[in-house]
């Protein structure tokens, strides 16, 4: 009897300055509105070092201007085997008045297929926030996955729901860094609950998919939230069955 | 050339492996008067700082004899100048921390404020404030430039970065000021005893594993706590926490507790050491 593979996706959302940058300018990034120029200075650097250390590929879900902002970064992420996955363009809300969604779908995926040298294939929403056209402006720009909900323990078809042809690669908010460390948890806190909840999904053979941050104040860049993690992953690897997959592997038809 | 995020080792003083920053923000009722409130009732915990946090702090660290550093409001300092004071007499830098705990950015009105708490404490000690902390964490380039011009070599107010390194403002890195980070986030008492209501016990685990984490990498250690009640670490369980975190940390071999403006002369007096990569950002 073969063991059934337990997928797991670790994703990252490569959050950095565009954060504070979409109400402050540049002069205004000191102090309490810092945090974002983390990502790049230290945070990413620390959470990828430590992907790599475990041999681990994963999601990167990029914002077009951070990719814009430091185009050889996101390239040697994608170099290093790590998918690289569209994020909107500067964290806007897709489901605001005054956006004009297409364009920045559209603009964003120019941004990452020049970057890359490939064009991206999943997409996460901002805040996690679309609008009745979003997957159906996926599905024409050919992606061939969205990762933005969370309703389902299992990958889906999203036909019903205007992405012809596309997949839904559902994440889970309980194993979102930002739920607990945006409310100050402890790591001990963060990794006790995570913890629970991950052997729980495994027993039932359900998708795991986390998600990471790069920053210092609701993400996992600090050193002592990398040392957590590192923790964390040597338990799930002693669990039955896991498997690290690319978003884009998890979403790709079975041949 | 390794850049400053990366390298193993770091130019600290004594040789040492790791440095440790043991900081307190005084955050008395300066910050409810900023906000136009009486500190009266529910309203009265920043009375608490002057009453009982920083005389409970103050025997602590004495008890423990390590090197800390006080940062106050204008406004705070006046309502107790004797107490100011005495800490200063006893060896501790005072920096200064806004007039009235401004929480949001002031604006126009900043330069003035800043000036006005830099005078207040150079009267009352006697010495002229040297660091700055940001109250609420709001920082600009326009007070970086009010800062240096009042004579100013350090702040430690970003969260940027895990290491001391040289400001960068208006398009140039600065040799003569430099940034001591902090974190709000995870290295102060603020976020466990406000937004999670952790219990202590388990807030000194967290700071010892910062502290692990740091060690092991041979880094800098900034701790940020109030003397207030409330969300603060003023109250007898909480300074014990500190306490029990400093013997925590003493034995370690090679570790420097540091006063802020000491590490920042020392920071200045080797520039080239603390140069950090900008590209991308």
């Amino acid at each position: 009897m073969t063991t059934q593979i337990v997928p797991v996706a670790v994703t990252v959302n490569l959050h950095g300055k565009t954060v504070e940058a979409r109400h402050l300018t540049e002069d205004a990034l000191f102090g309490r509105a810092s945090y974002g120029k983390y990502a790049y200075a230290v945070g990413c650097e620390r959470l990828f070092g430590l992907f790599d250390r475990l041999g681990i590929k994963t999601t990167v879900f990029v914002p077009g201007a951070e990719a814009d902002a430091n185009p050889a970064y996101v390239a040697a992420l994608a170099a290093r085997g790590h998918e690289v996955a569209a994020h909107g363009w500067a964290m806007e809300e897709m489901d605001a008045e005054d956006i004009d969604e297409r364009a920045l779908l559209e603009r964003t995926h120019a941004v990452l297929t020049r970057i890359v040298g490939r064009e991206p294939r999943g997409f996460r929403a901002p805040h996690g926030r679309l609008t009745q056209h979003t997957l159906r402006h996926l599905a024409d720009l050919g992606y061939l996955y969205d990762a933005s909900f969370q309703d389902d323990d299992h990958p889906y078809r999203l036909d019903a729901d205007g992405g012809r042809g596309m997949i839904e690669v559902p994440h889970a908010e309980i194993l979102v860094d930002r739920t607990l460390y945006a409310q100050r948890q402890t790591h001990d806190r963060v990794m006790k609950t995570w913890w629970e909840e991950i052997e729980a999904m495994h027993r039932e053979h359900c998708l795991i998919s986390m998600t990471l941050h790069p920053r210092s104040d609701y993400g996992s860049g600090r050193a002592s939230r990398i040392a957590a993690l590192d923790n964390l992953f040597s338990l799930l690897r002693n669990l039955a069955g896991i498997t690290f997959l690319t978003c884009e592997q998890i979403a790709e038809p079975k041949g | 050339m390794i850049s400053l995020a990366q390298r193993k080792r770091h130019n600290w003083p004594d040789g040492a492996r790791c440095v440790v920053g043991l900081t307190l923000d005084f955050d008395g009722t300066s910050l409810e008067r900023g906000r136009g409130q009486l500190p009266l009732g529910a309203r009265s915990h920043g009375r608490y700082s002057a009453k009982c946090g920083i005389p409970r702090f103050v025997d602590m660290f004495a008890r423990q004899s390590v090197p800390w550093t006080l940062y106050v409001s204008g406004y705070d300092a006046e309502e107790h100048p004797d107490l100011v004071r005495d800490i200063s007499r006893s060896g501790v830098e005072i920096g200064s921390h806004g007039y009235l705990h401004e929480g949001i950015d002031p604006g126009d009105a900043e330069p003035e404020l800043l000036e006005r708490t830099h005078k207040v404490l150079t009267d009352i000690t006697g010495i002229a404030p040297r660091g700055w902390r940001s109250p609420s964490g709001h920082k600009t380039a326009r007070t970086l430039r009010k800062l240096r011009e009042l004579g100013y070599i350090y702040d430690s107010s970003d969260k940027d970065f895990d290491l001391p390194y040289l400001a960068r403002y208006d398009g140039a890195e600065r040799e003569d000021y430099v940034c001591l980070p902090n974190n709000t986030s995870s290295l102060d008492d603020f976020p466990f005893y406000r937004v999670s209501y952790t219990p202590p016990s388990e807030v000194l685990t967290h700071w010892k594993q910062e502290f692990d984490a740091i060690y092991s990498e041979g880094g800098y250690f900034n701790l940020t706590v109030h003397p207030r009640i409330g969300y603060g670490s003023g109250s007898p369980a909480r300074v014990a926490v500190v306490e029990r975190l400093i013997e925590y940390i003493k034995p370690h071999e090679d570790v420097r507790l540091v006063g802020m403006l000491e590490l920042a002369q020392w920071c200045l007096e080797r520039p080239s050491d603390w140069r950090r990569d900008w590209s991308g950002q």
